[in-house]
């Protein structure tokens, strides 16, 4: 291993691309405020939010997200890879995982969580998906299918998981404050009203 | 592998723990442009296991990116390597070897390249749900640098039992490139 810390060998990467043009130190900055001040327009928990708010008051976007998602999402936000919706049914519950790395839908949700991205998550949600569930706080009744989606290839994830009961009447914009990101990825449920 | 204990779960977790992780973040673009996302993941597999292991996300992302950089050139000149064009997301519109439904057995592609073959499926029998997409192959990308022509990726669903044994009542679905697939 490196007797550098990483911290100093990002500075150096940084350092010698910088010098022969290949990387602007004012785009990394603008880069990473922008990624950690997102607010629903880019990529991020709230803008996957929107899209399942509207497919839960919108019968034909519904129609249309789970037959042709990438071109659905893209009236939100352009999609680069193929990305499917698993719709979550009072008899199927649907979780997402890449065991091979930390493949996600970034192109709508933003960067994944750390737990996402570990070997704990990784490993051991295809194995036993109820005890790592539990560990979420959520119990499965043993009736409910449960699915998991390893993303081994290109092909993005996105679990549209059920309306929260109470909530009749409600529009998009109220909705989509109750759509947590772990409920997109299948590890939550929406808030309860 | 297994043996990992409790998830990690951070509440209020930040998106960036550390300054350097969000510029190792942005830098991946600077490589990215001029090779695959498979080159990437297959230089990352080139670090020693113990390594591996013991090193976070974003050192993994780093030690990368400072080897791809200098397979590159771009550490030390200001010339930029040819770029890479981006494979549609479009849904391919040809027939392939397997339908829906069809049984079909994962290969055991053991290769010194990269694959996207996970070791817990190979050799196993699932059932073909529909045709995804298509993609160019992974272990090409991974060897050239540059996206080839794209095969067809089946969504492919296996009993957790069949693979963890009968206390697992879940299914498993994974995608699976053509050429991984043969008949069971």
């Amino acid at each position: 291993m490196s007797d550098l810390t990483p911290a100093q060998r990002t500075e150096i990467l940084e350092r010698h691309l910088h010098d022969h043009g290949h990387v602007d130190p004012g785009d990394v900055d603008a880069a990473i405020a922008a990624a950690e001040s997102a607010s629903g327009d880019g990529p991020s928990p709230a803008l996957g939010a929107r899209v399942v708010a509207r497919a839960w008051v919108d019968a034909d976007f519904r129609a249309r997200l789970l037959t042709d998602p990438v071109t659905a999402i893209a009236e939100y936000h352009p999609q680069t890879v193929p990305i499917a919706v698993l719709e979550d049914t009072a008899a199927v519950h649907n979780v997402i995982v890449c065991t091979l790395c930390s493949c996600y839908p970034g192109g709508l949700l933003g960067n994944p969580p750390a737990w996402y991205k570990s070997f704990e998550y990784r490993s051991r949600v295809v194995r036993e998906p109820r005890a790592v569930l539990a560990e979420f706080g959520m119990e499965v009744d043993s009736d409910v299918e449960l699915r998991v989606h390893d993303s081994t290839a290109e092909q993005r994830y996105l679990v549209l998981p059920l309306r929260p009961p109470g909530t009749d009447g409600w529009d998009e914009e109220r909705l989509a404050g109750l759509v947590t990101r772990n409920s997109m990825i299948g590890t939550g449920l929406p808030l309860a009203p | 592998m297994h043996g990992f204990g409790p998830v990690p779960i951070e509440i209020d977790e930040p998106l960036f723990h550390e300054r350097w992780e969000g510029r190792v973040w942005r830098m991946l673009a600077a490589v990215m442009g001029s090779t695959t996302i498979d080159r990437f993941r297959y230089t990352i597999e080139q670090m020693p296991p113990a390594e591996y292991l013991a090193s976070s996300y974003y050192e993994r992302w780093l030690w990368a990116i400072e080897r791809l950089a200098g397979e590159q050139g771009i550490l030390d000149s200001a010339d930029r390597p040819a770029p890479t064009a981006w494979p549609s997301p479009a849904t391919p519109t040809w027939a392939g070897r397997f339908h829906g439904g069809d049984r079909v057995r994962v290969r055991n592609p053991v290769t010194n390249g990269h694959t996207r073959v996970p070791r817990y499926l190979r050799r196993h029998v699932g059932r073909v749900e529909l045709v995804a997409f298509a993609w160019p192959n992974p272990g090409e990308s991974a060897a050239t640098g540059t996206y080839g022509e794209p095969e067809l990726v089946y969504t492919v669903v296996f009993a957790a039992a069949d693979l963890f044994g009968p206390a697992a009542d879940h299914t498993i679905t994974a995608d699976v490139g053509e050429c991984d697939l043969e008949e069971p």
